[in-house]
């Protein structure tokens, strides 16, 4: 779950803090050695320091058993000697050992030379005294001298031993200090890497706050977002509905089907509509067309343009006036661009006018001639102030089907031509094959059940086959005068 | 010369959309000596009806300020959209670029 920009400072503050244990006990260790040697070194020099008053007294001893019997000559005298003579070896080769433990070369030295006195002074001097017949008096000054030398030696090793103590105090003191500074550095250290830690944590939780909040905003951009289109979606469909529910007239000898099919994707749903109704003289006028654009804009402006087409017609219902009527009000509300087609149907004779606007041409189909596209027109509505819309008649005949539809019916493939061929064979045999509903035959040929990308209305007129025939579909319907589209998209 | 320097090309290709509706509404700028222009479509096969709004505007406003406007088409299926949003009755549509610029020649001579 954690983000892995915030992962990275993180192992890196611990290995950091790793690093610093480690170092911790590598100083701890080696300031132990530092006290421990110095401890050592301290007791041992102690050690030797008893050693040496050893074997001074030892050398007294022997001296003094030595003394005694020269001026006494009195065997028992010479104890201390003898004791003496037996323990110096041994305290002085314990003290070679303490010495050379401690490192000490010159105290070694000097005590090898206070071995070598003793050595001489016991030949020269103390087994002269010794023998039955006691020696010269000059012996006594030359025993002196051996002495005085011995003990001068044993005098300089307990100077050597107590500058050593010293110093070795000296390193005890700084043992000592280094003890304090480590257990500084400890809780110096503990402060610092709790310090680091904290930060960290605090940047890491600030961090993942920051994270979170995006993610929240996000979060709650895009349900607006989807909430804003679902809404525009809505009002869309409810005002592309409020055409789509009325219901078509049934005039005289004429049938009329119409079919809408919103787009597959609903957000484009547009401005497509059309529009049936009966005018006095067994007239219809139809109209049919598409607003640019999707959504409520389209929408709107789509509602409008109906009624206007439907105001203007009944001022004068000629298409070529009707478009024009409609062209000036949409530029004076400029509103968008609208393609439109008006026909003006007379059921009685067959014939009917039309004029178009941008509009794709509508199709004709005849008994025995088949079908064919009708003429172009104009530019759309709300584009040119100056534009003329030429009203076209035509003269048809019974049994005839006129289709008008928006663009989706020919420009699902993008390719108006291979559209156009496909929508007249649809025509062809939705005409021959006379179903209740031809729009809905020819959009189910033109799209196979597929979903169309666009919207797609079209509406059909067909003429009846005989003059007479005013009740060859069905029977008059009532004289509403407007009334429009159905709903058979899904019916 | 001269003549030939006043009539400026505007050329846009391949299929127009409201996808590309800010490439279009740029592309369709004039510069200030411009005394005719020739809206080069040649390589466009398809509009949808935000990109024919586009053109017909820009065609209209050309017309509104007496600029001479040809319009060059290759396309078929092209050239029948353009038909159905009604060029054809208030511009002057050519599939020949030389027809093209004799007309605008003419017309900014004049």
């Amino acid at each position: 779950m954690m983000p892995r920009r915030i992962r990275g400072p993180l192992v890196l503050t611990l290995a950091l803090m790793a690093l610093f244990v480690v170092g911790l006990v590598v100083a701890g260790l080696f300031v132990r050695s530092i006290v421990a040697s110095s401890f050592n070194n301290a007791e041992s020099v102690r050690v030797a320091r008893i050693l040496v008053a050893g074997v001074v007294r030892r050398q007294l001893d022997e001296e003094t058993g030595i003394r005694g019997y020269e001026a006494d000559r009195n065997r028992i005298l010479l104890e201390p000697y003898y004791e003496g003579r037996a323990g110096l070896p041994r305290s002085r080769s314990r003290l070679a050992r303490v010495l050379e433990r401690l490192r000490m070369d010159d105290a070694l030295a000097v005590l090898q030379d206070a071995g070598r006195t003793n050595r001489r002074w016991l030949e020269e001097v103390a087994l002269p005294l010794l023998a039955p017949k006691p020696g010269p008096p000059s012996l006594e000054l030359r025993g002196k001298t051996l002495v005085d030398h011995f003990r001068a030696d044993m005098a300089s090793i307990e100077m050597l031993l107590a500058r050593r103590e010293a110093s070795s105090d000296a390193r005890a003191q700084r043992a000592v200090l280094l003890v304090g500074f480590f257990a500084f550095g400890v809780a110096a250290a503990v402060i610092v890497a709790a310090l680091l830690f904290t930060i960290q944590q605090y940047r890491l939780s600030m961090r993942l706050e920051q994270e979170r909040g995006k993610a929240e905003a996000e979060r709650r951009r895009s349900a607006e977002i989807r909430a804003a289109y679902e809404a525009e979606k809505r009002i869309a469909e409810t005002l592309q509905g409020a055409f789509v529910q009325n219901v078509l007239p049934k005039p005289a000898m004429l049938r009329l089907g119409a079919t809408y099919l919103p787009a597959a994707d609903e957000g484009k749903i547009g401005g497509d509509w059309y529009d049936a109704f009966e005018l006095p003289g067994d007239r219809v006028l139809l109209a049919i067309g598409d607003v640019a654009g999707h959504g409520i804009d389209a929408a709107v402006a789509m509602n409008a343009t109906r009624q206007l087409v439907m105001s203007c017609a009944l001022i004068d219902p000629r298409p070529g006036p009707v478009l024009e009527r409609v062209n000036a009000e949409l530029l004076r509300n400029q509103s968008p661009l609208v393609t439109a087609m008006a026909a003006l149907v007379h059921a009685g004779t067959r014939e009917f006018d039309y004029a178009v606007a941008g509009h794709p041409p509508a199709v004709l189909w005849e008994p025995g001639r088949g079908a064919r596209f009708l003429e172009v027109g104009s530019v759309p509505l709300g584009v040119l102030g100056s534009a003329v819309y030429r009203t076209h008649r035509v003269r048809s005949m019974p049994g005839a089907l006129l289709v008008l539809y928006t663009d989706g019916a020919i420009e699902h493939s993008r390719d108006a031509v291979a559209g156009e061929e496909l929508l007249l064979a649809a025509v062809e045999s939705a005409a021959q094959a006379s179903p209740a509903n031809i729009a809905t035959a020819i959009r189910s040929r033109i799209f196979d059940e597929r979903k169309a990308a666009d919207d797609v209305a079209i509406l059909t007129v067909r003429f009846a086959e005989r003059p007479e025939g005013r009740a060859a579909f069905f029977e008059r319907g009532s004289q509403t005068t407007v009334a429009t589209g159905t709903r058979t998209g899904r019916a | 010369m001269n003549e030939s320097k006043t009539i400026e090309t505007l050329r846009l290709a391949g299929e127009l959309e409201i996808s590309r509706k800010r490439e279009i509404r740029d592309a369709l700028a004039l510069s200030e000596n411009a005394r005719a222009v020739l809206l080069d479509l040649s390589d466009v096969t398809y509009a949808d009806s935000t990109a024919l709004t586009e053109l017909l505007r820009f065609c209209a406003a050309a017309q509104g300020a007496d600029m001479p406007i040809a319009i060059l088409i290759e396309a078929p299926q092209f050239l029948r959209l353009v038909q159905y949003a009604g060029l054809a009755t208030a511009f002057r549509i050519f599939q020949d670029r030389g027809d093209a610029l004799h007309y605008l020649s003419e017309c900014a001579g004049t």
